[in-house]
Protein backbone atom coordinates (compact mmCIF):
# COMPACT_ATOMS: atom_id res chain seq x y z
CA UNK A 1 0.00 0.00 0.00
CA UNK A 2 1.53 3.33 -0.98
CA UNK A 3 0.41 6.95 -1.13
CA UNK A 4 -0.88 6.85 -4.68
CA UNK A 5 -3.01 3.85 -3.94
CA UNK A 6 -4.36 5.47 -0.80
CA UNK A 7 -5.28 8.58 -2.76
CA UNK A 8 -7.16 6.39 -5.20
CA UNK A 9 -8.98 4.70 -2.34
CA UNK A 10 -9.91 8.06 -0.84
CA UNK A 11 -11.67 9.03 -4.07
CA UNK A 12 -14.07 6.14 -3.67
CA UNK A 13 -15.09 6.91 -0.11
CA UNK A 14 -18.75 7.87 0.05
CA UNK A 15 -19.23 7.86 3.77
CA UNK A 16 -17.43 6.91 6.95
CA UNK A 17 -18.86 4.84 9.78
CA UNK A 18 -19.40 6.12 13.29
CA UNK A 19 -20.26 4.77 16.73
CA UNK A 20 -23.51 2.77 16.85
CA UNK A 21 -24.79 4.32 20.13
CA UNK A 22 -24.65 7.84 18.68
CA UNK A 23 -26.57 6.82 15.62
CA UNK A 24 -29.20 4.99 17.67
CA UNK A 25 -29.55 7.98 19.99
CA UNK A 26 -30.10 10.27 16.99
CA UNK A 27 -32.56 7.82 15.44
CA UNK A 28 -34.58 7.90 18.66
CA UNK A 29 -34.52 11.69 18.63
CA UNK A 30 -35.71 11.79 15.03
CA UNK A 31 -38.77 9.70 15.97
CA UNK A 32 -39.79 12.35 18.51
CA UNK A 33 -42.35 14.74 17.04
CA UNK A 34 -41.11 17.81 18.85
CA UNK A 35 -37.54 17.43 17.74
CA UNK A 36 -35.89 20.37 15.96
CA UNK A 37 -32.90 20.61 13.66
CA UNK A 38 -31.10 22.65 16.32
CA UNK A 39 -31.47 19.88 18.90
CA UNK A 40 -30.15 17.28 16.45
CA UNK A 41 -27.26 19.62 15.73
CA UNK A 42 -26.26 19.59 19.41
CA UNK A 43 -25.62 15.84 19.20
CA UNK A 44 -24.18 15.84 15.70
CA UNK A 45 -21.57 18.43 16.65
CA UNK A 46 -20.15 15.99 19.21
CA UNK A 47 -19.30 13.39 16.57
CA UNK A 48 -16.50 13.97 14.10
CA UNK A 49 -17.84 11.64 11.43
CA UNK A 50 -21.38 13.03 11.35
CA UNK A 51 -20.08 16.58 11.53
CA UNK A 52 -17.80 16.09 8.57
CA UNK A 53 -20.61 14.38 6.67
CA UNK A 54 -22.88 17.36 7.26
CA UNK A 55 -20.17 19.76 6.12
CA UNK A 56 -19.48 17.64 3.06
CA UNK A 57 -23.10 17.88 2.05
CA UNK A 58 -23.55 21.62 2.59
CA UNK A 59 -20.32 22.43 0.75
CA UNK A 60 -21.22 20.14 -2.17
CA UNK A 61 -21.96 21.49 -5.61
CA UNK A 62 -25.67 20.71 -5.34
CA UNK A 63 -26.23 22.82 -2.26
CA UNK A 64 -24.01 25.37 -3.88
CA UNK A 65 -21.89 26.79 -1.09
CA UNK A 66 -18.45 25.50 -2.07
CA UNK A 67 -15.86 25.84 0.69
CA UNK A 68 -17.99 28.34 2.51
CA UNK A 69 -19.56 26.60 5.52
CA UNK A 70 -17.44 25.49 8.45
CA UNK A 71 -19.76 24.96 11.41
CA UNK A 72 -22.62 22.62 12.27
CA UNK A 73 -24.98 25.41 13.30
CA UNK A 74 -24.61 27.17 9.95
CA UNK A 75 -24.88 23.88 8.07
CA UNK A 76 -28.21 22.99 9.68
CA UNK A 77 -29.74 26.36 8.80
CA UNK A 78 -28.95 25.67 5.15
CA UNK A 79 -29.63 21.93 4.99
CA UNK A 80 -32.85 21.93 7.00
CA UNK A 81 -34.52 19.29 9.11
CA UNK A 82 -35.48 16.83 6.36
CA UNK A 83 -32.01 16.51 4.90
CA UNK A 84 -30.47 16.10 8.34
CA UNK A 85 -33.02 13.47 9.23
CA UNK A 86 -32.20 11.50 6.10
CA UNK A 87 -28.50 11.75 6.83
CA UNK A 88 -29.12 10.26 10.26
CA UNK A 89 -31.42 7.51 9.09
CA UNK A 90 -28.94 6.40 6.47
CA UNK A 91 -25.66 6.87 8.33
CA UNK A 92 -23.37 3.88 8.58
CA UNK A 93 -21.87 2.48 11.75
CA UNK A 94 -18.88 0.41 12.78
CA UNK A 95 -19.91 -3.20 12.64
CA UNK A 96 -17.82 -3.95 15.68
CA UNK A 97 -17.15 -1.07 18.02
CA UNK A 98 -13.74 -1.23 19.69
CA UNK A 99 -12.63 0.48 22.88
CA UNK A 100 -10.18 2.56 20.84
CA UNK A 101 -13.07 3.92 18.75
CA UNK A 102 -14.67 5.37 21.87
CA UNK A 103 -11.26 6.63 22.97
CA UNK A 104 -10.78 8.50 19.72
CA UNK A 105 -14.32 9.87 19.89
CA UNK A 106 -13.63 11.28 23.37
CA UNK A 107 -10.26 12.62 22.31
CA UNK A 108 -11.80 14.49 19.38
CA UNK A 109 -14.61 15.89 21.48
CA UNK A 110 -12.20 16.96 24.20
CA UNK A 111 -9.90 18.59 21.67
CA UNK A 112 -12.85 20.48 20.17
CA UNK A 113 -13.82 21.74 23.61
CA UNK A 114 -10.29 22.97 24.34
CA UNK A 115 -10.11 24.64 20.91
CA UNK A 116 -13.35 26.52 21.56
CA UNK A 117 -12.16 27.81 24.94
CA UNK A 118 -8.81 29.00 23.61
CA UNK A 119 -10.32 30.53 20.47
CA UNK A 120 -12.77 32.53 22.58
CA UNK A 121 -9.96 33.77 24.81
CA UNK A 122 -7.97 34.89 21.82
CA UNK A 123 -10.95 36.88 20.63
CA UNK A 124 -11.35 34.90 17.40
CA UNK A 125 -14.56 35.96 15.67
CA UNK A 126 -15.98 32.52 15.04
CA UNK A 127 -14.78 30.20 17.83
CA UNK A 128 -17.22 27.48 16.75
CA UNK A 129 -15.20 27.12 13.56
CA UNK A 130 -12.03 26.46 15.53
CA UNK A 131 -13.76 23.83 17.66
CA UNK A 132 -15.01 22.17 14.46
CA UNK A 133 -11.42 22.01 13.23
CA UNK A 134 -10.46 20.44 16.56
CA UNK A 135 -13.32 17.97 16.37
CA UNK A 136 -12.39 16.63 12.95
CA UNK A 137 -8.59 16.92 13.13
CA UNK A 138 -8.18 13.12 13.35
CA UNK A 139 -10.58 12.32 10.48
CA UNK A 140 -7.66 10.56 8.78
CA UNK A 141 -7.60 8.00 11.59
CA UNK A 142 -11.23 7.10 10.91
CA UNK A 143 -10.34 6.66 7.25
CA UNK A 144 -7.53 4.26 8.14
CA UNK A 145 -9.71 2.44 10.66
CA UNK A 146 -12.57 1.86 8.23
CA UNK A 147 -10.88 1.64 4.83
CA UNK A 148 -7.61 -0.08 5.74
CA UNK A 149 -8.56 -1.96 8.90
CA UNK A 150 -5.65 -4.40 8.73
CA UNK A 151 -3.05 -1.70 8.19
CA UNK A 152 -4.64 0.33 10.96
CA UNK A 153 -4.50 -2.53 13.41
CA UNK A 154 -0.86 -3.18 12.51
CA UNK A 155 -0.03 0.51 12.92
CA UNK A 156 -1.69 0.72 16.33
CA UNK A 157 0.06 -2.45 17.41
CA UNK A 158 3.49 -1.41 16.21
CA UNK A 159 3.16 2.05 17.75
CA UNK A 160 2.31 0.45 21.06
CA UNK A 161 5.02 -2.22 20.98
CA UNK A 162 7.87 -0.04 19.81
CA UNK A 163 6.77 3.02 21.76
CA UNK A 164 6.49 5.14 18.61
CA UNK A 165 4.02 7.82 17.58
CA UNK A 166 1.26 6.57 15.32
CA UNK A 167 2.15 9.09 12.63
CA UNK A 168 5.75 7.77 12.56
CA UNK A 169 4.57 4.23 11.98
CA UNK A 170 2.03 5.44 9.39
CA UNK A 171 4.78 7.26 7.51
CA UNK A 172 6.94 4.19 7.52
CA UNK A 173 4.27 1.68 6.54
CA UNK A 174 2.09 3.62 4.10
CA UNK A 175 4.23 6.60 3.20
CA UNK A 176 1.81 9.19 4.54
CA UNK A 177 0.15 10.16 7.81
CA UNK A 178 -3.36 10.55 9.19
CA UNK A 179 -3.05 14.34 9.04
CA UNK A 180 -2.41 14.32 5.34
CA UNK A 181 -5.05 11.67 4.68
CA UNK A 182 -7.66 13.69 6.58
CA UNK A 183 -6.58 16.79 4.68
CA UNK A 184 -6.95 15.10 1.30
CA UNK A 185 -10.41 13.83 2.17
CA UNK A 186 -11.52 17.20 3.56
CA UNK A 187 -10.34 18.93 0.39
CA UNK A 188 -12.05 16.34 -1.78
CA UNK A 189 -15.24 16.96 0.17
CA UNK A 190 -14.96 20.67 -0.60
CA UNK A 191 -14.60 21.76 3.03
CA UNK A 192 -13.28 25.30 3.58
CA UNK A 193 -9.51 25.72 3.79
CA UNK A 194 -9.96 27.08 7.29
CA UNK A 195 -10.72 23.46 8.22
CA UNK A 196 -8.54 21.62 5.68
CA UNK A 197 -5.23 23.22 6.72
CA UNK A 198 -5.64 22.69 10.46
CA UNK A 199 -6.51 19.02 9.84
CA UNK A 200 -3.59 18.50 7.49
CA UNK A 201 -1.04 20.35 9.59
CA UNK A 202 -2.11 19.63 13.14
CA UNK A 203 1.26 18.03 13.86
CA UNK A 204 3.27 20.77 12.11
CA UNK A 205 1.07 23.87 12.37
CA UNK A 206 3.74 26.37 11.27
CA UNK A 207 3.96 24.65 7.86
CA UNK A 208 0.29 25.41 7.10
CA UNK A 209 0.04 27.69 4.03
CA UNK A 210 -2.72 29.72 5.72
CA UNK A 211 -4.83 29.81 8.89
CA UNK A 212 -1.76 29.14 11.02
CA UNK A 213 -3.50 30.45 14.11
CA UNK A 214 -6.32 27.89 13.87
CA UNK A 215 -3.77 25.15 13.14
CA UNK A 216 -1.73 26.22 16.19
CA UNK A 217 -4.79 26.14 18.46
CA UNK A 218 -5.74 22.66 17.21
CA UNK A 219 -2.15 21.48 17.64
CA UNK A 220 -1.98 22.79 21.20
CA UNK A 221 -5.45 21.51 22.17
CA UNK A 222 -4.61 18.05 20.79
CA UNK A 223 -1.63 17.94 23.15
CA UNK A 224 -3.43 19.54 26.10
CA UNK A 225 -6.32 17.09 26.03
CA UNK A 226 -3.95 14.10 25.97
CA UNK A 227 -2.01 15.56 28.90
CA UNK A 228 -5.24 15.91 30.86
CA UNK A 229 -6.01 12.30 30.05
CA UNK A 230 -9.44 12.68 28.46
CA UNK A 231 -10.08 10.04 25.78
CA UNK A 232 -7.34 8.28 23.86
CA UNK A 233 -5.40 9.90 21.04
CA UNK A 234 -3.76 6.67 19.88
CA UNK A 235 -0.19 7.40 21.01
CA UNK A 236 1.53 6.11 24.12
CA UNK A 237 3.08 9.55 24.77
CA UNK A 238 1.98 13.12 24.87
CA UNK A 239 3.64 14.59 21.75
CA UNK A 240 6.02 17.55 21.90
CA UNK A 241 4.71 21.07 21.48
CA UNK A 242 5.74 22.95 18.35
CA UNK A 243 7.77 25.96 19.41
CA UNK A 244 6.59 28.30 16.65
CA UNK A 245 2.95 27.42 17.27
CA UNK A 246 3.32 28.11 20.97
CA UNK A 247 4.92 31.49 20.27
CA UNK A 248 1.93 32.29 18.09
CA UNK A 249 -0.76 31.57 20.66
CA UNK A 250 1.23 31.83 23.89
CA UNK A 251 -0.76 31.91 27.13
CA UNK A 252 0.62 33.13 30.43
CA UNK A 253 0.64 30.85 33.46
CA UNK A 254 -2.42 32.47 34.98
CA UNK A 255 -4.29 32.38 31.63
CA UNK A 256 -3.36 28.73 31.32
CA UNK A 257 -4.75 28.06 34.78
CA UNK A 258 -8.03 29.66 33.79
CA UNK A 259 -8.19 27.68 30.56
CA UNK A 260 -7.65 24.43 32.40
CA UNK A 261 -10.25 25.29 35.04
CA UNK A 262 -12.82 26.08 32.34
CA UNK A 263 -11.90 22.97 30.39
CA UNK A 264 -12.27 20.76 33.48
CA UNK A 265 -15.72 22.10 34.06
CA UNK A 266 -16.80 21.50 30.46
CA UNK A 267 -15.33 17.99 30.42
CA UNK A 268 -17.35 17.07 33.49
CA UNK A 269 -20.48 18.19 31.63
CA UNK A 270 -19.46 16.10 28.62
CA UNK A 271 -18.91 13.02 30.73
CA UNK A 272 -22.63 12.31 31.05
CA UNK A 273 -22.82 12.10 27.30
CA UNK A 274 -19.69 10.03 26.76
CA UNK A 275 -20.71 7.67 29.55
CA UNK A 276 -24.03 7.08 27.84
CA UNK A 277 -22.17 6.24 24.63
CA UNK A 278 -19.83 3.85 26.42
CA UNK A 279 -22.59 2.03 28.29
CA UNK A 280 -24.73 1.55 25.24
CA UNK A 281 -21.71 0.37 23.30
CA UNK B 1 -28.90 12.81 -22.15
CA UNK B 2 -29.91 12.02 -18.63
CA UNK B 3 -28.07 11.04 -15.50
CA UNK B 4 -29.83 8.02 -14.11
CA UNK B 5 -29.43 6.65 -10.63
CA UNK B 6 -30.42 3.01 -10.08
CA UNK B 7 -30.96 1.70 -6.58
CA UNK B 8 -31.98 -1.91 -7.02
CA UNK B 9 -30.97 -5.41 -6.13
CA UNK B 10 -28.57 -6.94 -8.60
CA UNK B 11 -31.32 -8.91 -10.37
CA UNK B 12 -32.74 -5.81 -12.01
CA UNK B 13 -29.37 -4.44 -12.89
CA UNK B 14 -28.77 -6.74 -15.83
CA UNK B 15 -25.86 -6.03 -18.03
CA UNK B 16 -27.88 -5.51 -21.22
CA UNK B 17 -30.10 -2.86 -19.61
CA UNK B 18 -27.14 -0.82 -18.57
CA UNK B 19 -25.47 -1.18 -21.93
CA UNK B 20 -28.64 -0.11 -23.65
CA UNK B 21 -29.04 2.97 -21.51
CA UNK B 22 -25.43 3.91 -21.95
CA UNK B 23 -25.65 3.34 -25.67
CA UNK B 24 -28.43 5.94 -25.74
CA UNK B 25 -26.01 8.39 -24.15
CA UNK B 26 -27.32 8.24 -20.58
CA UNK B 27 -25.02 7.98 -17.61
CA UNK B 28 -25.99 5.26 -15.17
CA UNK B 29 -24.87 5.04 -11.61
CA UNK B 30 -25.85 1.86 -9.86
CA UNK B 31 -25.96 1.37 -6.12
CA UNK B 32 -27.09 -1.57 -4.03
CA UNK B 33 -26.66 0.17 -0.71
CA UNK B 34 -29.52 2.64 -0.15
CA UNK B 35 -27.66 4.67 2.45
CA UNK B 36 -24.73 5.28 0.14
CA UNK B 37 -27.04 5.96 -2.77
CA UNK B 38 -29.02 8.54 -0.86
CA UNK B 39 -25.93 10.38 0.18
CA UNK B 40 -24.80 10.53 -3.43
CA UNK B 41 -28.26 11.63 -4.58
CA UNK B 42 -28.45 14.42 -2.03
CA UNK B 43 -25.04 15.80 -2.79
CA UNK B 44 -25.29 15.46 -6.56
CA UNK B 45 -28.85 14.73 -7.69
CA UNK B 46 -29.40 12.70 -10.87
CA UNK B 47 -32.08 13.54 -13.45
CA UNK B 48 -34.07 10.49 -12.59
CA UNK B 49 -34.11 7.88 -9.85
CA UNK B 50 -35.11 4.25 -10.33
CA UNK B 51 -35.59 2.50 -7.03
CA UNK B 52 -36.71 -1.02 -6.22
CA UNK B 53 -39.54 -1.65 -3.79
CA UNK B 54 -38.85 -3.69 -0.66
CA UNK B 55 -35.32 -2.65 0.15
CA UNK B 56 -33.92 -3.44 3.59
CA UNK B 57 -35.36 -1.69 6.67
CA UNK B 58 -38.17 -0.09 4.64
CA UNK B 59 -35.60 2.38 3.41
CA UNK B 60 -37.23 2.61 -0.01
CA UNK B 61 -40.22 4.42 1.48
CA UNK B 62 -38.01 6.53 3.68
CA UNK B 63 -35.90 7.61 0.71
CA UNK B 64 -38.84 8.35 -1.56
CA UNK B 65 -40.65 10.48 0.99
CA UNK B 66 -37.45 12.28 1.96
CA UNK B 67 -36.83 13.25 -1.66
CA UNK B 68 -40.42 14.18 -2.41
CA UNK B 69 -40.64 16.31 0.75
CA UNK B 70 -37.55 18.20 -0.24
CA UNK B 71 -38.84 21.24 -2.08
CA UNK B 72 -35.77 21.38 -4.25
CA UNK B 73 -35.77 17.75 -5.23
CA UNK B 74 -39.50 17.09 -5.40
CA UNK B 75 -39.49 17.40 -9.17
CA UNK B 76 -36.89 14.71 -9.74
CA UNK B 77 -38.86 11.83 -11.28
CA UNK B 78 -38.81 8.57 -9.34
CA UNK B 79 -39.73 5.25 -10.94
CA UNK B 80 -40.51 2.40 -8.57
CA UNK B 81 -39.56 -1.12 -9.63
CA UNK B 82 -42.31 -3.48 -8.46
CA UNK B 83 -43.10 -7.16 -8.76
CA UNK B 84 -46.05 -8.62 -10.72
CA UNK B 85 -47.67 -9.33 -7.36
CA UNK B 86 -47.49 -5.66 -6.33
CA UNK B 87 -49.27 -4.77 -9.54
CA UNK B 88 -51.96 -7.34 -8.87
CA UNK B 89 -52.59 -6.18 -5.30
CA UNK B 90 -51.88 -2.48 -5.92
CA UNK B 91 -49.89 -0.30 -3.55
CA UNK B 92 -50.63 2.55 -1.17
CA UNK B 93 -49.70 5.50 -3.37
CA UNK B 94 -49.82 7.94 -0.47
CA UNK B 95 -46.96 5.96 1.00
CA UNK B 96 -45.10 5.53 -2.25
CA UNK B 97 -45.17 9.05 -3.66
CA UNK B 98 -43.50 8.06 -6.93
CA UNK B 99 -44.06 9.30 -10.46
CA UNK B 100 -44.27 5.99 -12.24
CA UNK B 101 -43.80 2.26 -11.78
CA UNK B 102 -42.24 -0.46 -13.83
CA UNK B 103 -42.42 -4.21 -13.46
CA UNK B 104 -39.19 -5.98 -12.59
CA UNK B 105 -39.89 -8.18 -15.62
CA UNK B 106 -40.26 -5.31 -18.04
CA UNK B 107 -38.27 -5.36 -21.24
CA UNK B 108 -35.34 -3.08 -21.86
CA UNK B 109 -37.35 -1.16 -24.45
CA UNK B 110 -40.12 -0.46 -21.98
CA UNK B 111 -37.68 0.70 -19.34
CA UNK B 112 -36.04 3.06 -21.78
CA UNK B 113 -39.36 4.50 -22.91
CA UNK B 114 -40.53 5.10 -19.35
CA UNK B 115 -37.33 6.86 -18.46
CA UNK B 116 -37.58 9.17 -21.43
CA UNK B 117 -41.24 9.88 -20.79
CA UNK B 118 -40.63 10.67 -17.14
CA UNK B 119 -37.90 13.13 -17.96
CA UNK B 120 -39.95 14.80 -20.68
CA UNK B 121 -42.88 15.12 -18.28
CA UNK B 122 -40.72 16.68 -15.59
CA UNK B 123 -39.53 19.32 -18.04
CA UNK B 124 -43.10 20.10 -19.01
CA UNK B 125 -44.34 20.91 -15.53
CA UNK B 126 -41.32 22.76 -14.24
CA UNK B 127 -41.42 26.51 -14.01
CA UNK B 128 -38.87 26.24 -11.23
CA UNK B 129 -36.07 28.70 -10.91
CA UNK B 130 -32.92 27.02 -12.19
CA UNK B 131 -30.76 28.54 -9.48
CA UNK B 132 -32.78 27.68 -6.38
CA UNK B 133 -35.05 24.99 -7.89
CA UNK B 134 -37.94 26.76 -6.18
CA UNK B 135 -41.34 27.21 -7.90
CA UNK B 136 -41.43 30.24 -10.22
CA UNK B 137 -43.98 32.90 -11.09
CA UNK B 138 -46.88 30.91 -12.44
CA UNK B 139 -46.76 28.48 -9.51
CA UNK B 140 -46.56 31.37 -7.05
CA UNK B 141 -49.55 33.04 -8.61
CA UNK B 142 -51.53 29.82 -8.61
CA UNK B 143 -50.66 29.04 -5.01
CA UNK B 144 -51.60 32.50 -3.69
CA UNK B 145 -54.81 32.60 -5.72
CA UNK B 146 -55.74 29.15 -4.42
CA UNK B 147 -55.19 30.26 -0.89
CA UNK B 148 -57.35 33.35 -1.43
CA UNK B 149 -60.10 31.30 -3.09
CA UNK B 150 -60.14 28.79 -0.27
CA UNK B 151 -60.36 31.66 2.23
CA UNK B 152 -57.50 30.38 4.34
CA UNK B 153 -56.15 33.01 6.77
CA UNK B 154 -52.63 33.24 5.42
CA UNK B 155 -49.98 35.93 5.28
CA UNK B 156 -48.16 36.52 2.01
CA UNK B 157 -44.58 37.62 2.58
CA UNK B 158 -42.39 39.35 -0.02
CA UNK B 159 -38.69 38.97 0.58
CA UNK B 160 -35.92 40.85 -1.10
CA UNK B 161 -32.23 41.27 -0.63
CA UNK B 162 -31.20 44.89 -0.07
CA UNK B 163 -28.07 46.21 -1.71
CA UNK B 164 -27.72 43.11 -3.77
CA UNK B 165 -26.50 45.01 -6.79
CA UNK B 166 -23.39 46.48 -5.14
CA UNK B 167 -22.69 42.99 -3.77
CA UNK B 168 -22.85 41.52 -7.25
CA UNK B 169 -20.75 44.31 -8.69
CA UNK B 170 -18.09 43.82 -6.10
CA UNK B 171 -17.90 40.04 -5.68
CA UNK B 172 -19.14 38.86 -9.07
CA UNK B 173 -22.17 36.90 -10.20
CA UNK B 174 -21.18 33.49 -8.94
CA UNK B 175 -20.92 34.74 -5.37
CA UNK B 176 -24.15 36.64 -5.89
CA UNK B 177 -25.76 33.36 -6.86
CA UNK B 178 -24.53 31.83 -3.62
CA UNK B 179 -26.31 34.52 -1.60
CA UNK B 180 -29.54 33.93 -3.53
CA UNK B 181 -29.27 30.20 -2.95
CA UNK B 182 -28.58 30.83 0.72
CA UNK B 183 -31.73 32.93 1.10
CA UNK B 184 -33.74 30.26 -0.75
CA UNK B 185 -32.50 27.52 1.57
CA UNK B 186 -33.18 29.56 4.70
CA UNK B 187 -36.75 30.33 3.59
CA UNK B 188 -37.51 26.72 2.69
CA UNK B 189 -36.12 25.37 5.95
CA UNK B 190 -37.72 27.91 8.27
CA UNK B 191 -41.12 27.70 6.55
CA UNK B 192 -40.99 23.91 6.55
CA UNK B 193 -39.98 23.72 10.20
CA UNK B 194 -42.76 26.08 11.34
CA UNK B 195 -45.59 25.14 8.99
CA UNK B 196 -44.82 21.83 7.27
CA UNK B 197 -47.04 21.40 4.24
CA UNK B 198 -49.15 24.47 5.08
CA UNK B 199 -46.40 26.79 3.92
CA UNK B 200 -45.23 27.70 0.43
CA UNK B 201 -42.00 29.23 -0.86
CA UNK B 202 -41.43 30.53 -4.38
CA UNK B 203 -38.68 32.41 -6.20
CA UNK B 204 -39.94 35.29 -8.34
CA UNK B 205 -36.50 35.75 -9.85
CA UNK B 206 -33.30 37.63 -9.12
CA UNK B 207 -33.22 38.65 -5.48
CA UNK B 208 -37.02 38.46 -5.00
CA UNK B 209 -38.79 35.67 -3.14
CA UNK B 210 -42.35 35.11 -1.95
CA UNK B 211 -43.64 32.81 0.74
CA UNK B 212 -46.98 32.37 2.43
CA UNK B 213 -47.78 30.81 5.79
CA UNK B 214 -50.77 30.61 8.17
CA UNK B 215 -51.35 34.12 9.53
CA UNK B 216 -50.53 33.30 13.15
CA UNK B 217 -47.13 31.90 12.22
CA UNK B 218 -45.97 34.78 10.04
CA UNK B 219 -44.19 36.77 12.70
CA UNK B 220 -42.21 33.83 14.14
CA UNK B 221 -41.20 32.74 10.63
CA UNK B 222 -39.99 36.25 9.75
CA UNK B 223 -38.00 36.48 12.97
CA UNK B 224 -36.27 33.16 12.32
CA UNK B 225 -35.55 34.01 8.70
CA UNK B 226 -33.91 37.28 9.72
CA UNK B 227 -32.00 35.63 12.56
CA UNK B 228 -30.62 32.92 10.25
CA UNK B 229 -29.82 35.36 7.49
CA UNK B 230 -27.93 37.60 9.90
CA UNK B 231 -25.93 34.62 11.17
CA UNK B 232 -24.95 33.49 7.67
CA UNK B 233 -24.41 36.64 5.65
CA UNK B 234 -21.00 37.41 7.22
CA UNK B 235 -19.69 34.17 5.67
CA UNK B 236 -20.46 35.59 2.23
CA UNK B 237 -18.71 38.90 2.80
CA UNK B 238 -15.00 39.67 2.77
CA UNK B 239 -13.29 40.50 6.03
CA UNK B 240 -12.43 44.05 4.97
CA UNK B 241 -16.03 44.92 4.12
CA UNK B 242 -17.29 43.39 7.34
CA UNK B 243 -14.83 45.44 9.33
CA UNK B 244 -15.63 48.63 7.48
CA UNK B 245 -19.36 47.97 7.78
CA UNK B 246 -20.05 49.02 4.18
CA UNK B 247 -19.04 48.35 0.56
CA UNK B 248 -16.99 50.86 -1.34
CA UNK B 249 -16.96 51.01 -5.10
CA UNK B 250 -15.95 53.53 -7.71
CA UNK B 251 -18.36 54.86 -10.33
CA UNK B 252 -17.49 55.79 -13.90
CA UNK B 253 -16.53 59.32 -12.93
CA UNK B 254 -14.03 57.94 -10.44
CA UNK B 255 -16.06 58.93 -7.40
CA UNK B 256 -15.82 56.60 -4.43
CA UNK B 257 -19.27 55.43 -3.34
CA UNK B 258 -20.30 53.77 -0.10
CA UNK B 259 -23.11 51.24 0.14
CA UNK B 260 -24.56 49.63 3.26
CA UNK B 261 -23.88 45.88 3.58
CA UNK B 262 -26.35 43.32 2.24
CA UNK B 263 -29.49 42.91 4.36
CA UNK B 264 -32.94 41.34 4.02
CA UNK B 265 -36.38 42.98 3.91
CA UNK B 266 -39.69 41.19 4.30
CA UNK B 267 -43.04 42.86 3.62
CA UNK B 268 -45.89 40.89 5.21
CA UNK B 269 -49.44 41.13 3.86
CA UNK B 270 -51.95 39.41 6.15
CA UNK B 271 -54.80 38.02 4.04
CA UNK B 272 -57.77 37.48 6.28
CA UNK B 273 -60.50 35.57 4.45
CA UNK B 274 -62.26 37.92 2.00
CA UNK B 275 -59.88 40.83 2.54
CA UNK B 276 -58.46 40.31 -0.93
CA UNK B 277 -60.04 38.40 -3.73
CA UNK B 278 -57.32 38.66 -6.31
CA UNK B 279 -53.56 38.13 -6.35
CA UNK B 280 -53.00 41.58 -7.87
CA UNK B 281 -54.51 43.33 -4.84
CA UNK B 282 -52.12 41.51 -2.53
CA UNK B 283 -49.21 42.51 -4.72
CA UNK B 284 -50.16 46.16 -4.73
CA UNK B 285 -50.42 46.29 -0.92
CA UNK B 286 -47.04 44.56 -0.80
CA UNK B 287 -45.49 47.20 -3.05
CA UNK B 288 -46.47 49.94 -0.57
CA UNK B 289 -45.13 47.97 2.39
CA UNK B 290 -41.91 47.23 0.58
CA UNK B 291 -41.08 50.93 0.35
CA UNK B 292 -41.60 51.25 4.06
CA UNK B 293 -39.48 48.26 5.08
CA UNK B 294 -36.72 49.13 2.61
CA UNK B 295 -36.36 52.54 4.22
CA UNK B 296 -35.59 50.94 7.58
CA UNK B 297 -31.96 50.26 8.42
CA UNK B 298 -30.63 46.68 8.63
CA UNK B 299 -32.61 43.46 8.11
CA UNK B 300 -36.28 43.87 8.91
CA UNK B 301 -39.80 42.66 8.44
CA UNK B 302 -42.86 44.84 8.36
CA UNK B 303 -46.42 43.62 8.86
CA UNK B 304 -49.43 45.49 7.54
CA UNK B 305 -51.29 46.05 10.82
CA UNK B 306 -54.22 47.98 9.42
CA UNK B 307 -57.38 46.40 10.79
CA UNK B 308 -59.63 44.62 8.36
CA UNK B 309 -63.38 44.90 8.83
CA UNK B 310 -65.21 42.43 6.65
CA UNK B 311 -68.07 43.99 4.77
CA UNK B 312 -70.97 41.67 5.39
CA UNK B 313 -72.80 42.70 2.29
CA UNK B 314 -70.01 41.57 0.00
CA UNK B 315 -69.41 38.15 1.37
CA UNK B 316 -71.66 35.88 3.33
CA UNK B 317 -68.97 33.55 4.52
CA UNK B 318 -67.22 36.23 6.62
CA UNK B 319 -69.91 36.95 9.15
Amino acid sequence: MDKAEIKKRLKEIQSLPTLPPIVSKLNEMVADEDITAVKLGKVIEKDQVLTSKLLKMVNSSFFGFPQRISTVSNAIVLLGFNVIKTLIVTSSIFEVMQASDVGLFEHSLGCATACGIIAKRRGIKNPEEVSTAGLIHDLGKIVLRSELPEEYEAIVKEAKEKGLYMREVEQERIGTGHGEIGGILARQWNLPERLVFPIEYHHKPEKAPDFKEIAAIVHFSDILIRAIGFGYGGDPWVPALDHGAWERIKLTKSQMREVIAELDEKLVELQDFTLEIKIEG
Amino acid sequence: MARISLVTSSSFNRQDERLCLEAKGHTVSFKKDVAKALEAILSDPPDILIIEKGLERNLDREVISALKNNLQLALMPIILVVSERDIATSLDWDCYTVDDIISNRATVEELLTRIELSIARSHRVADNNPLTKLPGNSSILKSIQNMLDQKKPHAVCYVDIDNFKPYNDKYGFSRGDEVIRMVGRILVNVVQEHCGSEGFVGHVGGDDFVFHVPIEKAEAVCQDVIKNFSALIPLFLDEEDLEAGYFTSTDRQGNVLKFPLTTLSIAVVPCEPCRYSHYGEVASTAAKLKKKVKSMEGSNYFIDRRKFKPAKKQCGSCS
